[in-house]
């Protein structure tokens, strides 16, 4: 928090006025866009993020101090309670007042400021790279921006592609200058998975052990279910929001004719004659699916939340994410 | 009567029964599905589910589009079928349709206006009847015959050209339909039995006849190949016609100074009749009469005093009779005639002297009708002379023992010598020349005693085709007449009196005698045209009406009942011939370039019906043609009413139907 104030505040006037001409850190992002093509964040929606902070519904001890309030009294500026000095206490916190009124040693116990862990789970299977955008672009998106949120706050963030080739390989990001690297990596994953989901979460479960949020951004297309999946994840006991993201297309397919669907990931076909009623049969079996999902995460504490590949990122975070009290 | 009536053979239908289980199988086929790549088949596969079934009949159960199809072609084979009731269909693959347009035709004594519209009423129903593929042609015929449509399988070309018989006012003679129509329905014949060549096999034909019967029989006709059907068109109730059959004026001066209009009415019912007949001069009451009663099947005349009228007559007079009360036909009702302004004859005399003929020109019949000019034979090689001969300024040129070098164009008499050419030759001169014969009847001799005459000398003369033979001695034809394109050429091969060195030698007591008077009026009158000044003869509807205006007109505007105007010039023979006679009424002749602010017309002539077997509009109930009774259908059987057109549009929104189900997805 000491360390990174001042930065923060310069990035925050800079990116609120959208004003990058004497800034270093714009620059190095403007230049960084140019070459490595990323155009995950736009510096508009960076100024939009940098004033949100990630919220956990449970409070978990995080590991290095960060930014928000711990129920454990630590070094803070923020007052907490009182207790009885005893021997070895450190001297710097006794307070000095009581003792001169009451000629005894109290000592001043803070609040203490940690930083949270922060886990964007980003489903890579062939399934995700359908739709314009893609899914999986959407999702990158997502987890880049909900990270730099976490990055602002100095979170522990970490972005973890589900079951491709970099799974297990991703980093763990603290703080604001780590954004080159988060959006690098983001920008890296491929969508190359060739795990189930479930296969993918459990692996990642295994390997993560840190309490915090975890936001699984994926289309639940997974022909083995999504419900062993979330039951690795809720085992985990973490804050868990899933954000299932669906292609307008698949909302409202446009299709006609005799047809012979290939499933992108197994080959599966299945031949349909579109028809009004077969197509009014799919919006009812999609709308299940939805309310299946939704029920199947709200008994379990996990938030859900369904949305569009076009419904804009930041109106996503900005609005529906905050109503849902992940980011505030 | 059936109520179906299969245009399938037993083969055409079992391909088209095997039709519907194609459509079943074709629906169980693999369908040629069009490849694409979806995120997850995941939801798909889930909304199969329930729709997916195995049955044959559940998967038949919602496909609409298949039943559509199935139900075209089920009401396919039942039009097919060619559903149909009452009414039948005509026996025979080729049919003429003769359809009568004459004047009878107009009679209106039918439910549906005219006995035409009835007839064509009739053919229609015909040409309903007609099963596909058989043929038709359609004939309209009056006193001429028109092919309206040749043979054809198109119905509607027939009833189109069905629509536009147009009624004509002509008379009635089936002998030309008759010829025309056995002539394109046994392709084989021709007229003359010389050089006959089978050209194609002949066809077997039903030729129907729509007609009153009102004409004669025709018994020197084979019909051949065509099967004859009557159908006769009129009322059920004896129809009521009196009709003007005759309207003339007396109008040889010679006869009586009295001039009167003479008319014959005719009636054709079965009841006696009471008309009034109504004279009008030019569209003025002039006379009328009153209850004029004619028999049942006769004819009366009536006559109306002239000469009043005549004594003040200075320009061309229209003339009208009309007869009321109006009667089922009314066309014969009405009847126009014509008075032209007398005008008299031109009449030239090339002759050394002749004193017969001088007297026998100044006789007061001949100064009433002719200006009669002597002149001697050097006239003829004058300039004068050529343009006036050319320009007809004559309406007749006596030559005197001598001969033009061209002829004029007028009718011509030469006495003791021949037209120019070698159309009329001379032989030797005879003496004596008893006379044999005469033309006893022709106009020229008429009633006149030449067997007394005595001739001296006479050559027998030979003239061109057609020439008719008058006087006829012990060893040839000594005076004729033959035809010269539009004139008369008339040729006696003795001169009266001949003029030689010798002197003044007479050849005939024919002067001397009674009938040479009479013969020079007759010339006069006949050749030099003096009868027709007065009052012309009137043309029959579709007649040529021939013209003689006056020699400086060389062009003319003939105008018709309709104020349609026409243009004409004189043809080779310094006549006018006019065939555009289709209406009856008055037709004006004017001078070119006519308005009637700055001249008068020139003349009229009247084209009237004048047909007593026209003005009889009952119906005959049996004709005779090449002697075969053909009796009259009256009896219209009404076409079979088929719906299968119906069925076929039933089709076709079947078809739009499922069209419009497969695009809009509304339910497979």
């Amino acid at each position: 928090m000491f360390c990174d104030s001042p930065t923060r505040r310069s990035g925050k006037t800079q990116f609120a006025t959208g004003n990058f001409g004497h800034d270093s850190n714009a620059e190095n992002f403007l230049a960084m866009n140019k070459n490595s093509g990323n155009n995950l964040l736009t510096p508009q929606l960076l100024a939009q993020l940098e004033r949100m902070e990630l919220v956990s519904r449970k409070i978990f001890r995080g590991r290095m101090k960060g930014e928000r309030r711990s129920r454990r009294k630590g070094q803070s500026v923020e007052f907490a309670d009182y207790r009885n000095y005893v021997p070895g206490d450190d001297l710097r916190f006794l307070d000095w007042n009581l003792y001169a009124r009451l000629d005894k040693f109290f000592l001043k116990l803070f609040l203490e400021e940690e930083d949270l862990h922060f886990y964007a789970l980003v489903d890579c299977s062939q399934s995700m790279s359908f739709g314009e955008p893609t899914k999986f672009e959407y999702a990158k998106q997502l987890a880049a921006a909900l990270g730099y949120i976490g990055l602002v706050r100095a979170d522990r963030v970490k972005i973890e592609p589900l079951g491709s080739s970099y799974a297990g390989q991703s980093p763990v990001l603290r703080g604001r200058a780590s954004l080159w690297r988060m959006l690098d990596y983001v920008q890296k994953m491929p969508d190359d998975a060739n795990h189930s989901l479930a296969e993918s979460i459990k692996s990642f479960a295994i390997r993560n052990t840190g309490k915090g949020i975890v936001v699984l951004i994926t289309d639940l297309m997974d022909k083995d279910g999504y419900d062993q999946a979330l039951r690795y994840l809720v085992s985990r006991d973490l804050d868990i929001y899933v954000i299932h993201v669906l292609s307008p297309v698949e909302i409202e397919p446009d299709l006609a004719g005799d047809l012979k669907l290939t499933d992108i990931e197994d080959g599966d076909i299945a031949e349909i004659s579109v028809s009004k009623r077969l197509i009014e049969k799919y919006r009812e079996t999609l709308a299940s699916f939805i309310e299946t999902a939704r029920e199947y995460c709200s008994k379990r504490g996990i938030a859900y939340m369904m949305t569009s590949t076009d419904r804009p990122v930041d109106r996503l975070i900005s609005r529906y994410l905050r109503q849902r009290g992940l980011v505030r | 009567m059936s109520w179906f009536n299969s245009v399938l053979n037993p083969l055409g239908w079992t391909l088209l029964l095997v039709v519907p289980p194609l459509i079943v199988l074709l629906y169980f086929l693999k369908l040629r599905r069009r490849p694409i790549q979806v995120p997850s088949t995941y939801l798909w596969k889930k909304a199969i589910e329930d729709m997916h079934v195995n049955s044959l009949w559940q998967r038949l159960r919602n496909n609409l589009l298949m039943f559509l199809q199935i139900l075209a072609v089920l009401l396919i084979a039942l039009a097919c079928l060619r559903p149909g009731c009452e009414g039948t269909e005509l026996s025979g693959e080729r049919f003429i349709f003769l359809v009568d347009n004459s004047a009878s035709m107009s009679a209106t004594d039918v439910d549906s206006g005219s006995r035409l519209d009835e007839a064509k009423r009739q053919v229609g129903i015909m040409i309903d009847r007609m099963k596909p593929g058989d043929v038709a042609m359609l004939m309209v015929f009056s006193n001429k015959a028109e092919v309206f449509q040749g043979f054809t399988v198109n119905q509607n070309l027939l009833k189109q050209k069905l629509g536009e018989i147009e009624q004509s006012h002509r008379p009635t003679d089936v002998r030309e339909a008759l010829n025309a129509a056995a002539g394109l329905a046994n392709p084989g014949r021709t007229s003359t039995d010389a050089g006959d060549v089978q050209i194609a096999d002949a066809l077997p034909s039903t030729l129907m006849i729509f007609s009153d019967g009102g004409f004669e029989n025709v018994n020197d006709f084979s019909l051949g190949n065509l099967t004859p059907e009557y159908h006769a068109i009129g009322g059920l109730l004896p129809p009521v016609n009196v009709g003007i059959t005759a309207l003339a004026i007396n109008n040889d001066p010679n006869i009586s100074d009295r001039r009167e209009a003479f008319a014959q009415l005719t009636n054709s019912s079965m009841e006696d009749q009471s008309v009034s007949a109504t004279l009008f001069v030019e569209d003025e009451v002039f006379d009328a009469q009153d209850n004029v009663v004619i028999p049942a099947g006769r004819s009366v005349g009536i006559s109306f005093p002239l000469t009043a009228l005549f004594a003040q007559l200075d320009t061309a007079t229209q003339l009208k009779l009309v007869v009321s009360p109006d009667d089922d036909m009314t066309e014969d009702n009405v009847a126009f005639t014509v008075v032209n302004p007398p005008r008299l004859a031109q009449v030239l005399i090339v002759t050394p002297g002749n004193e017969y003929l001088e007297l026998a020109m100044d006789t007061e019949p001949i100064q009433k009708m002719a200006s009669v000019v002597f002149e001697s034979r050097d006239y003829i090689t004058t300039e004068e002379y050529r343009t006036k001969a050319f320009d007809g300024e004559f309406d007749l040129v006596i030559f005197d023992q001598c001969q033009p070098e061209t002829m004029p164009n007028c009718n011509t008499m030469f006495l003791g010598d021949k037209p120019p050419g070698d159309d009329w030759k001379f032989g030797d001169k005879q003496y004596p020349t008893p006379i044999a014969d005469f033309f006893r009847s022709h106009p020229l001799i008429n009633s006149m005693q030449l067997t007394n005459i005595t001739i001296l000398e006479a050559a027998k003369i030979e003239g061109p085709s057609g020439t008719q033979s008058l006087i006829d001695s012990t060893y040839g034809t000594i005076m004729a007449i033959g035809p010269r394109g539009g004139f008369q050429d008339l040729v006696c091969s003795f001169p009266l009196a001949t003029f030689t060195d010798d002197g003044f030698q007479v050849n005939t007591d024919w002067p001397s005698k009674l009938s040479f008077p009479l013969f020079v009026q007759n010339l006069v009158s006949n050749l030099a045209g003096g009868a027709r000044f007065l009052t012309q003869d009137s043309a029959s509807p579709g007649e040529i009406a021939r013209i003689s205006p006056p020699p400086t007109v060389s062009r003319v505007q003939i105008i018709n009942p309709q104020e349609t105007q026409f243009s004409q010039s004189r043809d080779k023979n310094n006549m006018i011939q006019f065939s555009q006679t289709e209406l009856p009424g008055v037709y004006t002749v004017a001078p070119d370039e006519f308005s009637t602010e700055t001249a008068p017309p020139i003349q009229y002539f009247a084209v009237n019906l004048f047909d007593p077997q026209e003005s009889n509009i009952n119906v005959r109930e049996e004709l005779e043609i090449g002697f075969e009774p053909v009796a009259a259908t009256t009896e219209v059987l009404p076409a079979r009413t088929e719906y299968w057109k119906w069925i076929i549009l039933l089709v076709l929104a079947v078809i739009i139907a499922e069209w419009y189900i497969y695009n809009r997805r509304i339910l497979i």
